[in-house]
Formats: C-alpha cells, structure tokens, sequence
C-alpha cells in the first residue's frame, strides 16, 4: 500500500492509456516531487484533511442524533463519511478520515460510552471489520476519483494540444510559427521560453514569451551542445547545469531541428514530470510544424532557382537565335555577294545589300534592348527627370522609327493643352520606340497605329493602339515578362522579347505606369501609359 | 571633282581597324583623301603631320581619350571641324564633346549616308562662317537675314524677338546639333532652365513647320540639343 501513491496511480493510469491517446512517456520519471507543486498541495491538503474531518464530524452528529432514538448500529453513516472523503479528496484525507471514524466510532459509540476501552469481545472484531471495510472502500473510491481526475487533465491537455496543432497548422512563416510556439510553451508550462534555431553556422534565439533575443555564453554553450548531442543540457540536467536555462532539442525523424530554452524565477526543477511529458508532445509538434515550414522554404528557393534557370536559358535561346539569324543572313549575304559577283545582276545585288543593311539594323535594335535590359536590371539605371514637351519627343521617336514604320500609317493625336512633364527625354523616347516598334512587329503592313496623348485630371495618358490581332486573353500582363513573346501565327519578325519589358521597367522608374489592353472599338492591341502631371510647371524669370 | 576643288583632307581617329577600313573606303569613294590614326598619340602627330579639313574622332580611344584631343586642338585655336564618334547610351559624353568644341556627333552604330551628310554640315558650316548668306532657305522655310523677316510657304510668319534668336542661332549652325547650354547661352546670354528652351521651341514648330507633331525642320537630338535641317 506504501506505493499507492495518487502520483503513481496517476501514471499508471497513464501508462494504461499509453496505446490510445498517445501519451509520451519521455526521459526520467521520478517520483519525487516537486517543491513548488508540493506547497501548493499542501494547502489544499489540509482543506481535504479539514473536510474529512467535519465529514467524519458530521457523521458522528447523526450517529448521536440516531442513537436518542435507539439506533445504536452507526457503523453505515461513518462509513458514509469514510466514502465521501474518499470520492471528494483522495485517498491520504479518506484514510485519515478512516482512523478518525475508527476513533470516534469507538469512543462514542463502543461500551464503555466516552472512552477508547471496549467492553465486548464483539465489538472488538466488529472495529476491526468496520476499519478494514473503511480502508478498502476508501482506497477504492479514491482509486476512481484519481482516475476521473486524471482524465479530466489529459483531456484538457489534449484539447490544448489540439487547438495547438491547429495554429500551427494555420502558420506559413518560420517566425510566426516559432512566436505562437514560445507562446504556447509558456503558457502550459507557466515557464519563461525561448527558441533557437540553427542559422548557417551558429544557433540564435528566433523567438521568445517574454520577449528575449539575448542569451549569455553558458546558455549559447549549452544550447549548442543541445543540438549536437540531441540531448537535454543546463539548469537541472546532467549536462553543463550551471546555465540559467534548461535546454531541450525539438526534434523529428530528420533530426534536431530547434532548440527550446526554459527557464523560471523558482527554485528546483523546472519540470515536473507530467510537465516534462506535456513539453515533449508539444515540442514535438512544433518540431514537425518548424520542419514543415523550412520544407515549403526550401521548395520555394528552389522553385526561385528553377525560374532562374527558365529565364537564363530564355535569354540564352533568345540571344543565340537573335544573335544569330540577323548574323546568318549578314554572313550569307556578303559571301555571295564576294563570290557570285559576276553572275549577279544589278536588282539581285541590292537586294543582297538591302538584307545586310536591315538585319544589321535588326541586330543593333537587339543589342540595344540587351543594354537597356542589362541597365535597369542592373540597377545603374538613373532617370534625368527634366520638364519636356511630349509632342517633341513623339516627334524624335518617330523620326527614329521611320525605316521600321516604313509600312504602317501613323496617326499622332496630341492634345494641345498637354502640361509640360518631368521624364528623362531619352528613356520615354525609346519608351515611345519600343512602343511603335513592337506595334509595327505584330500588325499587317499598311494597318493604322494610333499615337494619342490627353490630359486626364492629374494625369497624362498616352495611348498606343494598332489594329493587329490584338493581345491572347490572359496574356495582358504576361507581355510585360522578359522574353515573353506572344505566340504569333508567322514568327518572321518575332521581337527580342525584350522590348515591353524595358517599356515598363522606364516608365515606372520615371513614376508612370503601363498596362495593355485590347481595343474596344476595333481588333488590336492597346498600350496604356499615364504619368503624373508636375504639381508645378515651369515659368520663364524675366531674363 | 578632283580635277577642280582640292581633296578635302579626312583624319580618321579609331582604334578599331574595320572601322577604319569602311570609314577608308567609303570617305574614298565620294572624293575625300584620307589619314588614319589609330590612336590619340597617333592622331596628334598626324595632326601636326598634315593640313586636316575634318577629323572623325572615336570618343573611346585607349590611352589619351578623344575629349582630350578636341580640347588640345580648341585650346591651340584650331578651328578644324570635328565629328564625334559616340555610343548610342552616352549622352553625356556627346554633350561634354560637343561643348569642349566638338561640331557634330554620329552615334555607332551609323550608316555612311548619316556619316556623310553630318561630315558635309560641318565642312559648310565652315565655309558659311566665312561668309554669311542675306537669305536662308530650307524646305518651305525662308529668312531674309538683313530685313528679319520669316516666311513660310511664301506666307509671312511673326516670330517674338527670342523665337527670331533661336531660329538665328540654329539658322548659323544649320544640320549641326546645337547643345541646349549652347542654344541657351547663345539666346538668353545666360544658362536658363531647359524647361523654357523647350516651350519655346515647341511654339518655334507650331508656327513654322507643317506638322508640328512631326517635326521636319527643327529637330531634336533627345538628350543632347536641336538640329536645324540644313538647306540642300
């Protein structure tokens, strides 16, 4: 009966349970308690006591009560008593309660009446049978009630992790999963947490309740040595217990993946062994939601260097093909012309030095657009925001797009009241000439493109509009993706890829915006910049 | 041609040997005589070698740098025409070449008409500093210069004093680039803001050129100035 302890009925009542709620029963079990836990139960000790006393009490009242009307056989109400300290206090205060019934029984109640001397034989056997029912009945009920009490907990404890599996769950990021970790580890455990994770060389604290982002060296050096040996180190381990804190590895089947610090104002343990138990099943989740996250990450990086990888190969193919088609016809052509000197006539000739001279053209466009590219990815792109006038650089991007436009009409609409603008002249020009260029790459010769520019409120707009077949559904904002080139049916003038591209990578470093459309009115493509009109316009000092 | 006028003497100033050799073969072939260099140093002996009409100066010379020979034969009191050979994304080298003395600039990659007109411009411009014509005439464009008085289409334009001395200061560099801090020194005696410079020439288009949304008189280099197309 000496090991009957609530504690270890408790456990075994645990241990009994193991297979279907998956209780972890982790590291050392002992039985000793803890001094802090053992205050507490103190008091309520002796309240039980107290309570079974004045059960025990009350039934003696009954008993003398009974007795004035000639019931002498109270065994029963004391009894009673015995079992209500039992099922409302537990064992100690219901065998407590026992040896004062025992007592009182026969002091009260035994012949001789007010002495513990008892006159009949029988009434000797009949205590003693009386004391053995009291204590089996009692350890029997109170065996029940620990029972109860310790499935209460477990499902209290059980709802808690639950909940708790399903923040983490809900949690995408590394910090907000560790913050809602430390969180939860300190409320349950009512201690001072903090977590650390391995960087790519050392540990630091990621997370802390209360707020902590400091450790002191032993602490560092006890955490490290945590998360090298998977084991537990520092205040009441056998390892470095010098350190402020105790430390214990998260772990899962890959390994040690954070460390958890605890520690509290009290003296002794920090961890009772259920409170040791409890940690593990939440460390455990919390390792598994930390591994989780640090899988997405790693799925994301490498996702980030796939994409990486798309677009240098894009820009490889881009620039072997567009490098190379232009340089083919140029080297094809000037050898002929070397060669078949003699047999060629005047119009075949022309035409050979009219392709040499265009896809020379072609290939400085694309070595241009590589170079813009190049400056804005670069980041050495530095806009000279200046007033200008927008017709003169419509004007200049014209004239500069006059051997590509060479077939298309172009109809310029620009309002008069237009506000000057600060741009730099020189990007929105080639802003204006990718524009047209690309306008006059994907429509039929001799279709109209539209150039307009109206003032809207704060705004300018500048509209490009041509009547080609207008841009695929879903493909508006994809345009604007570096070699991104939209699917043509007839590929011969296919662009760089690159032209959009560097439209919005200008236009938004001089504060405008760009977005394409599809017309309207009519079948075509419709590109869409607004700038902003200056808060001041420029104003002529009396010179 | 060369029986009459005396070969016009080219200096061709580049470190890169094909560009030499179409620049050879092309300046040849329209009646130009030719000497290369190959680099600064190279450049400044043939300078003192021969009598030079113009000099095709690449702006990215190893070694001594083309700005530093525009500045030598400038500070020496040479009024030999230069042409700058620039790349299409330095506009502030073409400004800082221009403004050390430099007449014109042609961007590479460039075509030999391009070369050829710009080379042409300078050499009259030469030549019109010597002695100025009372009557310029471009396209639809006329300016009595004695009289000041702007016609277009035979019709008569009014121009504001300051329109008349912009379109004077264009009119004397005609087909050169004009630098904005040329322009605004040449006009307002002082550097103004650019803002001011462009209205004015936007209001210079809307009165003299038949559509002022495609300039084909006044034209601008982005980045850099104006050109005035230069008269046949």
């Amino acid at each position: 009966m000496a090991d009957i302890t609530p504690h270890s009925l408790q456990q075994r009542a645990v241990q009994e349970e193991r297979g279907r709620l998956n209780v972890l029963l982790l590291g050392p079990t002992s039985p000793r308690r803890s001094p802090q836990s053992a205050g507490t139960t103190s008091a309520r000790d002796f309240k039980a006591y107290a309570g079974s006393l004045g059960m025990v009490a009350a039934a003696m009242l009954i008993g003398l009560l009974l007795r004035r009307y000639g019931i002498s056989n109270v065994a029963l109400v004391f009894l009673t008593a015995v079992l209500s300290s039992a099922v409302t206090y537990g064992l100690w205060p219901s065998l407590f309660a026992c040896l004062a019934a025992v007592l009182a029984y026969n002091f009260f109640f035994l012949p001789p009446y007010y002495t513990f001397t008892i006159a009949a034989p029988e009434n000797v056997v009949a205590l003693f049978f009386f004391m053995v029912v009291a204590l089996v009945a009692s350890w029997l009920s109170s065996r029940v009630r620990a029972q109860a009490v310790s499935a209460r907990e477990r499902a209290a404890t059980t709802e808690n992790l639950y909940l708790f599996s399903r923040k983490l769950a809900g949690v995408f990021t590394l910090d907000d999963l560790l913050w809602a970790a430390a969180f939860q580890f300190a409320q349950m455990l009512k201690l001072r947490v903090v977590i650390l994770l391995p960087d790519a060389r050392t540990l630091s604290v990621r997370a802390g309740y209360p707020p902590e982002d400091m450790l002191d060296e032993a602490d560092i050096a006890a955490a490290t040595w945590v998360f090298e040996h998977a084991s537990p180190a520092g205040r009441g381990a056998d390892t470095l217990p010098g350190s402020k804190r105790l430390f214990l590895p998260m772990r899962t089947g890959r390994g040690v993946v954070g460390i958890v610090g605890l520690d509290s104002d009290r003296p002794g343990p920090l961890l009772t062994p259920d409170q040791r138990r409890l940690f593990d099943a939440l460390s455990d989740q919390a390792a598994l939601a930390i591994e989780r996250v640090n899988l997405s990450e790693d799925i994301e990086r490498t996702r980030l260097a796939a994409e990486t990888e798309r677009l240098r190969s894009a820009l490889l193919t881009s620039i072997s093909h567009d490098l190379r088609t232009p340089l083919a016809s140029i080297l094809g052509s000037a050898t002929t012309l070397r060669s078949q000197h003699g047999n060629l006539d005047a119009r075949a000739q022309d035409e050979l030095v009219g392709t040499i001279q265009e896809e020379a053209e072609r290939l400085n466009r694309f070595i241009a657009n590589l170079l813009d590219m190049t400056r804005l990815e670069s980041g050495a792109l530095s806009p000279q925001l200046d007033f200008v006038d927008l017709g003169d650089i419509a004007g200049s991007a014209m004239r500069r797009a006059s051997s590509v436009l060479a077939h298309h009409q172009v109809r310029v609409e620009i309002s008069a009241d237009l506000p000057m603008l600060r741009l730099d002249p020189v990007l929105f020009e080639q802003v204006l000439f990718n524009l047209l260029d690309n306008a006059a790459k994907y429509t039929p010769p001799g279709s109209t493109i539209e150039l307009r520019a109206v003032r809207l409120d704060n705004q300018v707009r500048v509209d490009v509009s041509d009547e080609g077949e207008g841009i695929p559904a879903g493909d508006v904002e994809r345009i604007f993706d570096k070699f991104y080139r939209v699917q043509a049916i007839d590929r011969k003038r296919a662009g760089t890829g690159l032209g959009l591209a560097i439209c919005r990578g200008f236009v938004e470093a001089m504060g405008g915006t760009i977005r394409a459309a599809n017309r309207r009115d009519r079948c075509g493509a419709l590109l869409i910049i607004t700038l902003p009109v200056p808060a001041e316009q420029p104003r002529e000092r009396a010179a | 041609m060369s029986g009459h006028a005396p070969l016009q003497r080219v200096l061709i100033v580049d470190d890169e040997p094909p560009i030499r050799r179409f620049l050879r073969t092309g300046l040849s072939s329209q009646g130009y005589q030719t000497v290369e260099a190959e680099d600064g140093p190279s450049a400044r002996n043939a300078l003192r070698q021969n009598a030079v009409d113009v000099v095709v100066l690449d702006l990215g010379l190893p070694g001594l740098d083309g700005f530093e020979i525009i500045r030598e034969l400038r500070e020496q009191g040479s009024t030999v025409p230069i042409l700058v050979l620039s790349s299409r994304t330095d506009e502030t080298g073409k400004v800082r070449a221009l403004d050390l003395g430099a007449d014109d600039y042609v961007t590479k990659p460039f075509g030999m008409d391009e070369l050829l007109a710009r080379l042409r411009a300078a050499l009259r411009h030469r030549l019109q500093q010597q002695g100025e014509r009372p009557i310029f005439r471009v396209d639809d464009l006329a300016v009595d210069l004695v009289r000041r008085i702007v016609s277009v289409r035979d019709g008569e334009v009014k121009l504001t004093p300051r329109e008349y001395d912009i379109l004077r200061t264009l009119m004397a560099h005609a087909g050169k680039v004009l630098t904005h801090r040329l322009l605004m020194r040449e006009v307002w005696g002082t550097e103004t803001d650019v803002a001011y410079l462009r209205i004015y020439i936007r209001t210079l288009r809307q009165k003299l050129e038949a559509d002022p949304d495609r300039p084909q008189l006044i034209l601008t280099e982005q980045g850099v100035g104006y050109r005035l197309k230069a008269p046949e």
